[in-house]
Order: C-alpha cells, then sequence, then structure tokens
C-alpha cells in the first residue's frame, strides 16, 4: 500500500497503490490496475494530512527533486531521444533524453508571469471558459508575462474580444515555452496545459506535440 | 577567515602580480591579506549601480567597510581580472585609497594542477587554490578521477559547491589561478570532454558568454547566480548530479 504525491502550487497529483481513502474519493480522476489517480485542489490535499510513501512539489523536506522525478517518470514511455517539457501552474521545466540517456535539462521556476497560474487569473478576471479559448495564429511576444497582460489590455480596450485576447496571450505562452526547450521538432508535454486545448494547438504550430498528461511526476516517484 | 577592526590590511582582489604582491607584504610585515573579493556581508554602500556583478560590489563594499584598516589595495586590473576591476580600481583611488594598479598576464610560468583534480571537497580545493593566491598552502591529497567538473570562478555563493562529490574537478579560471595563469584563456576553455560538467558564472559577469558557450558545446550545464543561489539553482545542479 502506498500513496505517492505531486503537490503542485495550485493541484496535487496524487497515485495510490492497493490504498482505499475515502478522502480521495470526491477527486478521483482514473484508474489503471491497482493504481488510483486524483486530482485535488493543493490546499486541500495539505488540509487531509495524509500519510505520504513519496512526494515532490511543494511538501518541505521529504521532497524528491522535481527534474528527478519528471525523468523517471518519463524515460520509458517516450522515444529515445527526445524533449519533454512539463509546464504547470508556477514553473516550467524540461528534459532532454538522448539514447535514453538524460542529456539536458532547464527549470525556470521563479516566475510565474507566463503560465498557468496567470492564465486562471486571466479566465476569472475576464470571466471566461476554457473552452471559449480557439487557437489563433496571431501571437502576443511577451518576453515576460507581466508585459503580456499590458497587451491583452490594450487589445480588449481597442474592440477585441478578451477570449480572443487570451489565445492570443496563450499562444505566445506555447511559443515562449517551444524556445524554452531549445525548439524541438517533437515534445512531449507534462502537466496542466495538457489540459489547455488552445495551448496544445498552439505548441503544435511549432512541433509535433504528444500529450503526458498530469502524473508524469508522480510517476517517476513510482519508479524510484 | 575572521576579519577584525584591529588589524591592518594589505587588501587586493583577483589574481595580483606575485611580484608586487611580495614586495609590498615586505614593507608591511605585520598586516595581513584581505581578499576583497569575498563576501563578508558588510552592508551595501549602494555606490555601484544594482545591476552589477556581485564580486565587484564586494570589492567597493568591503574597501569602505574597512577603509580604516587597510594600507593599501592591491588591485588586479588585466585580462586576469575583467574591465569591471580596472574601472572599480580608478573609483576608489577617487575615494582616497591608496591603490596599486596590477596586470598579470603572463602565460608562460605554468605551475602544475595539483588541488584542482585532487579528492579533497570541492569547497575545500577552491579555498585552498584561491587563499593560496596571496599566501601559498601545501595539503596532503591525491588524485581522484572525475565523476564530474566545475567550471568557472569562485562563487559568491561558495556552499553552492558543497552540492558537489569530492570526485569534481575544477576547471576555468580557479584552474587558471592554480596554475599561476590567470589570463591564460586557452587554460580558461579547458575542459574533459567526457565529464559532466556545471558551468558557473556569476551573474553579470562577462564570462557568461564563456561558460554559456561550453556548456552548448560539452552538453554542460549553465548556471549563472547573482548573490545567493535559489532553491530552483540548487534543485537544477542536484538534478544534473543526480542523472548524469
Amino acid at each position: 500500500m502506498a500513496v505517492f504525491v505531486d503537490a503542485g502550487t495550485t493541484y496535487s497529483k496524487i497515485i495510490t497503490i492497493n490504498e482505499n481513502l475515502s478522502c480521495l474519493v470526491p477527486y478521483f480522476h482514473h484508474e489503471v490496475n491497482e493504481k488510483k489517480y486524483f486530482i485535488l485542489p493543493s490546499k486541500i490535499f495539505k488540509s487531509l494530512n495524509l500519510p505520504v510513501t513519496g512526494a515532490c512539489g511543494h511538501m518541505g523536506g521529504v521532497c524528491e527533486n522535481e527534474i528527478v522525478a519528471m525523468s523517471k517518470g518519463a524515460m520509458n514511455i517516450v522515444d529515445e531521444n527526445t524533449t519533454i517539457l512539463d509546464l504547470g501552474s508556477r514553473d516550467a521545466k524540461w528534459i532532454k533524453f538522448k539514447n535514453k540517456k538524460f542529456a539536458d535539462m532547464d527549470w525556470n521556476t521563479s516566475c510565474a508571469s507566463s503560465t498557468g497560474a496567470t492564465v486562471e487569473m486571466l479566465l476569472k478576471f475576464y470571466d471566461i471558459k476554457s473552452d471559449d479559448l480557439k487557437f489563433i495564429d496571431e501571437k502576443y511576444i511577451i518576453n515576460c508575462g507581466i508585459f503580456g497582460l499590458e497587451k491583452i489590455m490594450d487589445d480588449i480596450a481597442s474592440g477585441t474580444k478578451a477570449s480572443v485576447a487570451v489565445s492570443k496571450f496563450i499562444h505566445g505562452i506555447a511559443y515562449n515555452a517551444w524556445n524554452f526547450a531549445k525548439r524541438p521538432t517533437k515534445l512531449y508535454l507534462s502537466g496542466g496545459f495538457c489540459n489547455n486545448n488552445c495551448f496544445v494547438e498552439s505548441l503544435t504550430k511549432y512541433c509535433e506535440v504528444v500529450l503526458l498528461g498530469q502524473f508524469i511526476l508522480c510517476e517517476g516517484l513510482i519508479n524510484e | 577567515m575572521s576579519l577584525s577592526v584591529d588589524k591592518k590590511y594589505i587588501a587586493f582582489w583577483g589574481y595580483p602580480d606575485p611580484k608586487i604582491m611580495s614586495e609590498v607584504k615586505s614593507e608591511y610585515r605585520d598586516s595581513e591579506w584581505l581578499d576583497l573579493d569575498i563576501d563578508y556581508g558588510v552592508p551595501d554602500l549602494n555606490i555601484l549601480p544594482d545591476v552589477s556583478c556581485k564580486i565587484i560590489k564586494n570589492l567597493v563594499n568591503n574597501a569602505f567597510y574597512y577603509k580604516d584598516n587597510i594600507i593599501k589595495i592591491i588591485a588586479a586590473i588585466g585580462k586576469e581580472k575583467c574591465d569591471s576591476g580596472w574601472y572599480v580600481a580608478h573609483l576608489l583611488k577617487q575615494f582616497g585609497f591608496d591603490v596599486i594598479e596590477t596586470k598579470y598576464e603572463q602565460l608562460v610560468e605554468r605551475k602544475p594542477i595539483v588541488y584542482s583534480i585532487s579528492d579533497l571537497p570541492l569547497i575545500d580545493k577552491v579555498n585552498l587554490i584561491m587563499n593560496s593566491i596571496a599566501e601559498p598552502e601545501k595539503v596532503e591529497c591525491s588524485y581522484v578521477k572525475p565523476k564530474f567538473g566545475f567550471w568557472g570562478v569562485p562563487p559568491n555563493d561558495i556552499d553552492i559547491l558543497k552540492l558537489f562529490p569530492k570526485e569534481t574537478h575544477i576547471y576555468g579560471w580557479i584552474r587558471c589561478c592554480e596554475a599561476g595563469v590567470p589570463a591564460d584563456l586557452d587554460l580558461e576553455m579547458f575542459v574533459d570532454e567526457d565529464v559532466p560538467t556545471v558551468f558557473y558564472s556569476q551573474a553579470f559577469c562577462s564570462k557568461g558568454a564563456l561558460a554559456k558557450y561550453l556548456a552548448n558545446k560539452y552538453s554542460g550545464l549553465y548556471i549563472d547566480i547573482d548573490d545567493y543561489s535559489t532553491n530552483s539553482v540548487r534543485a537544477k545542479v542536484e538534478a544534473f548530479l543526480r542523472l548524469r
């Protein structure tokens, strides 16, 4: 019996093995054999005080390094030579395998101005649903997400629909993420942005995209 | 190094001409050396712009903090240091410091590399090499086969070096210092191709160009740190060391 958690800034991703925890039932995501997968807000996860077998993310001193967890989680399900990008609520990180071996990496953890948290705030602020966002060929060049917000505001002030402006912003994030990962021809995407169709379609403009979902880091904890 | 306000210091930075260091020291035998490059935690006087190399800020802040105790400053201003060292030497003279400018760009007299490739902890290797600029030290050690490499200058946040195993070889400017040729660009660019290496640059230092180029060329990890390392930089180094 075991509980593994990737405690993100916004959401916690949990895998239990041969474990039945009633408190997690409302957050059930799917199951594969003896593994059950859950996603719940991190603030709720923290309040549950679950006994944890392995963790990464924001769990204090017991955490596995997130790049290491991502590497272990992805190694057996991606091509021998490939790049995996994890783009979440707060940070962006990528690793590259050459001949099935770790070859390169980068990790931007300090600034959330071009990641999921900003997008969620924009959706709330402009009262937009995620499904309203459609891929738009035009993008904002957003060296910094904060300056990107200024472009959204300017665009909306001049009559552009909020959902269109935010879509351009997301396209800009996708372009930045692709550059950040050193412009691969094929990219495995992990993290919350897998659920954002506008982001995925924008990224597809630049490279082939394979979605890995939100549990790769958590799987890497099991593969320890 | 414990500093005392009761002592008199000959201050220096970088790798000044050893002959000049020796001459000044013989003139002030009771004085002690004070390496102004090091972060002693003295207040920032905001004399330099915020976006400046932390080591260069250290030179200025340390100089002012210990002003009453500094007899002279021996300032490296040649290719063995950087333009900022040259400009700061000039500024400190304007502020009334007694500054001797030196250039030590010789490439001929090379000393053997011992500590850079030794089995000492990385932080001890770096401290030993840098302390030896003023007062050569001898420590027993053996060659160790490298698992990793560290390329660069002594970080302001020296504790980052504690992340590395003792099987870490030193490359870059620190190795040049051990060899007694701090301006030897060829030696500075040398790394062992097969050794996974972290290429370190102090933020806002022009050596960052070399570090990034070499990291790309040899599939190493490029990092730069301003004053003290963030958790993310430490995590990147940790991941690199565990996965390579």
